[in-house]
């Protein structure tokens, strides 16, 4: 990959991020049991990069995603609740890709991300209302959260198998 | 290309780890209210903007009261305690937490509304009082 390709596909990836993230928001959520439970359909891409880009690399997607989403209608709060989640699962799902293709799936770093995206929001959450028992409300988001994960895993799979480009970055990725 | 096949053995460690780590607060929580003794004056401790509004007693409550509190921006009239039960009956917010939330009773138990940050969140006056007496 040239470096001209690198800067467009990482701007590609980080664009994708906020449109995907930006239509999600303006559907309700189809989780009545756990208000503010989103699909989080955003992190296909979060996963996408750290399968094909270097880590340096997935953090400048990341970093883009959260930072255009804010300009685009969010607010200062809105900011701190997916910033914390999203730095949270980003670090935790570098940590568990390095286990390796042949241990690892594409599901399971994509649970783990979709787990810390809530662990981190509900720590910020906590931190505002200054009480920790917010905390008691993770294993019915963890429970959404292990089901989009795996939506997510097996999405991602697929475009990462079946788009030409993707398949050759993530081999250009696994060789270097 | 089987969605099974997919999995590889590490995912099948994650998920059980995930979902013990989402009890974790859970479980801390119980234990923190083993200390709490059972014949302890409950209150409910009502804070907007992390200031304490009003603490309002609980144990020895009889019948239905609405309260007036206009600190409470959710909605005006709205927290409601039946016998030794408090909840917030209606608010404007859009996502509906506090209400779905419906009567808390027992100690460590919160109505948390992000949305009007505030919080409800019930204490035992003498809990750990009676620790101390325990001791001598």
């Amino acid at each position: 990959m040239t470096k001209n390709q690198r800067l467009v596909y990482i701007a590609l990836l980080a664009s994708q991020a906020v449109i995907i993230g930006l239509i999600e928001r303006s559907i309700p959520s189809p989780f009545a049991i756990a208000p503010g439970a989103k699909l989080g359909f955003a992190n296909i891409i979060t996963v996408m990069a750290i399968y094909t880009l270097s880590t340096a690399d997935a953090g400048k997607v990341v970093g883009t995603r959260l930072v255009l989403t804010a300009l685009l209608g969010g607010t200062i709060s809105t900011f701190m609740y997916s910033a914390s989640g999203a730095i949270l699962s980003f670090i935790g799902m570098s940590i568990v890709h390095k286990l390796g293709p042949s241990r690892v799936s594409i599901i399971g770093v994509s649970i783990t991300g979709a787990f810390l995206h809530n662990v981190g929001q509900l720590l910020i959450a906590s931190w505002i209302a200054q009480t920790w028992s917010i905390l008691l409300y993770l294993p019915v988001l963890t429970f959404v959260a292990i089901l989009s994960g795996i939506a997510v895993g097996v999405a991602a799979n697929y475009l990462l198998t079946y788009v030409e480009k993707l398949h050759y970055y993530k081999y250009l990725r696994e060789s270097s | 290309m089987k969605v099974f096949h997919m999995f590889k053995f590490w995912d099948w460690i994650i998920i059980p780890l995930i979902i013990l780590l989402s009890f974790l607060p859970s479980v801390v929580f119980t234990y923190q209210q083993g200390s709490v003794s059972a014949d302890s004056n409950l209150e409910a401790v009502v804070s907007v903007d992390n200031e304490e509004i009003e603490r309002i007693p609980l144990t020895g409550h009889e019948g239905n009261e609405i309260l007036d509190i206009p600190e409470v921006p959710c909605d005006t009239n709205t927290v409601q305690l039946q016998d030794e039960q408090i909840r917030i009956q209606s608010s404007d917010c859009p996502d509906q937490v506090c209400v779905l939330t419906g009567f808390i009773s027992t100690p460590g138990e919160t109505i948390v509304c992000l949305h009007h940050r505030v919080v409800i969140e019930i204490e035992a006056e003498d809990g750990h009082v009676e620790n101390e007496i325990l001791s001598y």
